[in-house]
């Protein structure tokens, strides 16, 4: 059978921003066929969002610059044709769905574009009821876009974006701000919408394990170029490739990597997890399991609490109940994760801690004493915040401004400003950065510089708020491993995620939230293996958890491997070794 | 991996409604929200007439040095018509005039634009018809008060100081240093220069609407000793804000690598 015709093609494609020296994009032949669901990879900077914005002429039109080859999107040349036009046939969505909606209700959401476009009002309604069904909205018409939840807004982004009827649907890292359930909502639409409607889609994501189950086919881009084109199976078993591209594989490739590495050939290694299961009962049918030992539960700091909630409880305004009756000690040393639903309270709690809220009823200590008797100036020098958008904490204009502000209008002497400011922009790496504008910094380092910011002022709690989202892998781990630098050098650290997979190597203590109130508070090891709990507030847990568990069918007992590596360490005669097979430190 | 870039150069050029005059329609679009939402913020009452100033005159000017005469005075226009009706109480009691000052006031500062872009028209002369313009409208404005209303001359200068300085400003080298100085990489220069230019602009904005106003309300001569001392405080204030946002927001726009519209002058 013939393949479908492209709809999109490049060729030889290159781009370089106004006063850029080094391509955006570079030499890219690519075609995108009718049908397809192209998922695009690659690490920040790699010139993801670059390429998309190029599909409706916003790059070069907009942004200027030199443009090389050309462009044509259903046999339009994106150079020659108006975005307004171009529009009509790529419908795009970006990362944050609150910079998109600017309507009052999710209906004029919808009808926004096409009353700009003169589509005749019986049209639009019909339109309005089709792509609210399409993306399972419909009932939601009079809402205001604000009372949706963040998988609810990207979904609404999508369908004023289909009400164009696009054939092309272009998707920019759209769930990187969103809980798994968003991110599920928002893979499951768009592969609903390319195969029972047949949009054509392109999404650029760092959600490998989503991407190696709904991707017919990826796209590694990597400092502007195109490293390589194929199907997920093809792609994600190249676990080196990826990792000199900074990316992360499905973690069932990695785990079957690992296997592979150690002598026990399963194959092509599977990405999905499914295909990883069939492949581990294979593998257990040839080879006797080794559970390796996992050592006991790290014990608890000792001392007195510094952070505590008694019965906290708090209700907005609107007589929303955030929390209800929260209770908990963390103590000086730990390194705490907080992980919910969005909406479970995760936010609203670690306001309390800051006193930018106050509790209902119950109350919030620091250091044993009520923060109603802080001010929030004093608070801020124990407890130090970096917030989930770096660049809503970021108003100076050189980097040594930023990170000397606080201190500057506390009253410190200058010679101690200078000693802490310097000190803390050595410790983040941004000595060599100082006098540049934040806004001229890749999002990792400006979110580097918000973290110097705070550890100038030597808080002895640090609490980052989803500090991953956004990033890519590689941009993750670099803030987190300031995280454990942070804790090794005393400091009790909060950090609040839905990037569970990423966090066995750093926190040692999980409090589970749902629905305002504490579902679990455990050891990482074991909160992980909780799948009910984490079920009732909507997370998943990684895939090496959910392999464990599966080979806990073999094994004699309960497994509780966390990573990959330990999965991996079950079939490698002599157990866990250190370096490619090490139990994260935190949990070991 | 080949380094060499393959593909033919294309001439990359702004179809349809991307852009307005070289400065994209996002920009106008960002920068009219920005004028509508300082409408609601007032800084000093209208004497005689009521209501208030919005805290937006002091960022007309930097719209328009960032979009340029045109797109700077339909930014500035429309933000304002908004404000006019979103924030009555600092509408003042001619609406259409406030609009008309903010449409002005952008347009001026756009013009200071010496446009060395390439592709950008040659705009070098638009100060010129704009300085008489705005002296005749001086001399309208002291003309009705000095011969008609009775204003003494001393009194008429003094209460027009902001109005005169700005125009001699405006129409001496003083304009072009101006524009040199906002164009400065350096920031303590940037300051000066939003600093002097606001002051300027917000000047000849105030003339373009007090003259009208004037022509309308005609206020009895006391009033114009009573303002002497008033007018240059409020100007000094919108100088002021015009300085700390627009050093930050120059500064910012600086260091990200966002499109520069074509007649801007940061």
């Amino acid at each position: 059978m013939e393949p479908p015709e492209p709809l999109v093609q490049f060729e030889a494609v290159s781009y370089l921003y106004p006063r850029a020296t080094r391509p955006a994009l570079r030499n890219i032949s690519l075609d995108i066929r009718r049908g397809e669901f192209v998922g695009l990879i690659g690490a920040t900077g790699a010139g993801k969002t670059t390429l998309c914005l190029t599909l409706n002429g916003i790059v070069p039109q907009f942004y200027g610059g030199r443009f090389f080859g050309r462009i044509t999107v259903a046999g339009m040349d994106t150079l020659e044709h108006p975005t307004g036009m171009l529009a009509r046939y790529v419908g795009m969505v970006f990362q944050d769905p609150e910079t998109q909606l600017i309507a009052n209700s999710v209906e004029d959401e919808v009808a926004f574009a096409l009353e700009n476009l003169q589509v005749p009002r019986e049209e639009i309604r019909a339109r309005i009821t089709y792509v609210l069904q399409a993306v399972r909205l419909d009932g939601y018409e009079r809402k205001h876009p604000s009372e949706l939840s963040g998988g609810q807004k990207q979904r609404l982004a999508i369908a004023a974006a289909l009400a164009m009827r696009p054939a092309l649907l272009v998707l920019d890292e759209p769930t990187s701000q969103l809980d798994p359930v968003g991110e599920q909502e928002v893979f499951a639409v768009a592969d609903e919408l390319n195969r029972e409607l047949g949009v054509t889609v392109l999404m650029a994501s760092h959600a490998a394990e989503r991407l190696a189950e709904y991707a017919t086919r990826l796209i590694l881009l990597s400092a502007g170029s195109l490293v390589a084109v194929g199907s997920p199976d093809e792609i994600y078993p190249q676990i080196e490739l990826l990792e000199r591209h900074h990316l992360r594989p499905p973690q069932v490739a990695r785990t079957f990597y690992l296997i592979n590495k150690a002598g026990h050939p399963t194959g092509r290694l599977p990405v999905r997890l499914e295909d990883g299961l069939r492949a581990l009962d294979s593998l257990c049918a040839q080879c006797t399991l080794t559970p390796p030992s996992i050592p006991p539960e790290p014990q608890g700091a000792d001392g007195p609490a510094l952070v505590s909630a008694r019965d906290l409880k708090y209700t907005y305004p609107d007589g929303t109940r955030a929390l209800n009756g929260v209770s908990l000690d963390i103590r000086a040393g730990e390194y705490v994760v907080i992980i919910g639903q969005n909406g479970a309270g995760k936010t609203t709690l670690i306001k309390h801690f800051l006193r930018l809220l106050e509790p209902t009823e119950g109350k919030v200590l620091i250091g044993g004493r009520d923060t109603r008797e802080f001010t929030v100036g004093e608070l801020a020098r124990r407890v130090g915040y970096v917030g989930q958008n770096p660049d809503h904490q970021i108003f100076n204009a050189s980097v040594k401004d930023e990170v000397s502000f606080a201190l500057r209008h506390l009253g410190y002497p200058a010679a101690e400003i200078r000693a802490r400011t310097s000190a803390s922009l050595e410790a983040l790496g941004l000595l060599d950065m100082q006098d540049m504008h934040p806004l001229a910094l890749t999002r990792g380092d400006r979110a580097r510089v918000v973290l110097a910011a705070v550890l100038a002022l030597q808080p002895e709690v640090i609490i980052l708020d989803e500090p991953t989202t956004g990033q890519d892998y590689r941009g993750a781990k670099s803030i987190l491993d300031i995280t454990r630098e942070l804790h090794r050098q005393g400091k009790t650290v909060i950090v609040v995620t839905h990037h569970l997979y990423l966090m066995p190597e750093y926190a040692r203590r999980v409090l589970v939230m749902g629905k305002g109130t504490l579902l679990l508070d455990a050891p990482l090891r074991q909160a992980y293996h909780q799948l009910d709990v984490l079920g009732a507030t909507f997370l998943e847990p990684p895939q090496a958890v959910l392999l464990s568990r599966y080979l806990e069918r073999y094994s004699a007992g309960e497994l509780r491997l966390l990573t990959p590596e330990e999965v991996a360490a079950c079939f490698i005669p002599g157990g866990v070794e250190r370096g490619s097979h090490q139990i994260p430190e935190s949990v070991a | 991996m080949s380094q060499e870039i393959l593909g033919a150069e294309r001439k990359v050029k702004a179809v349809g409604g991307v852009a307005i005059d070289g400065a994209p329609v996002a920009y106008l679009i960002a920068l009219a929200a920005a004028v509508a939402a300082l409408s609601f913020i007032p800084f000093s009452v209208i004497l005689a007439a009521g209501g208030s100033f919005p805290l937006s005159q002091g960022i007309y000017a930097l719209v328009g040095w960032i979009l340029g005469p045109v797109a700077g005075g339909i930014a500035c226009g429309i933000g304002r018509l908004i404000g006019v009706f979103v924030a009555p109480h600092t509408a003042g009691p001619v609406p259409l005039a406030s609009v008309w000052g903010a449409a002005i006031a952008s347009f001026a500062a756009g013009a200071m634009s010496t446009a060395r872009e390439e592709g950008a028209p040659r705009r070098d002369w638009w100060w010129i018809p704009l300085s008489v313009f705005f002296v005749m409208e001086w001399l309208l404005f002291v003309g009705r008060a000095v011969l008609v209303n009775g204003v003494s001359v001393q009194v008429a200068l003094l209460n027009t100081f902001v109005n005169w300085s700005a125009i001699l400003l405006y129409v001496l080298p003083t304009r072009t240093l101006i524009a040199r100085l906002i164009g400065s990489r350096n920031i303590a220069a940037l300051a000066a220069g939003l600093f002097l230019g606001t002051w300027m602009i917000a000047g000849l904005s105030h003339l373009s609407v007090t003259v009208i106003l004037y022509y309308i309300l005609n206020w009895p001569p006391e009033v114009w000793a009573t303002l002497i001392p008033i007018i240059p405080m409020e100007n000094l204030f919108r100088s002021l804000v015009g300085t700390v946002i627009g050093t930050g927001v120059i500064a910012g726009l600086r260091a990200t690598e966002l499109v520069r519209p074509r007649s801007a002058l940061y």
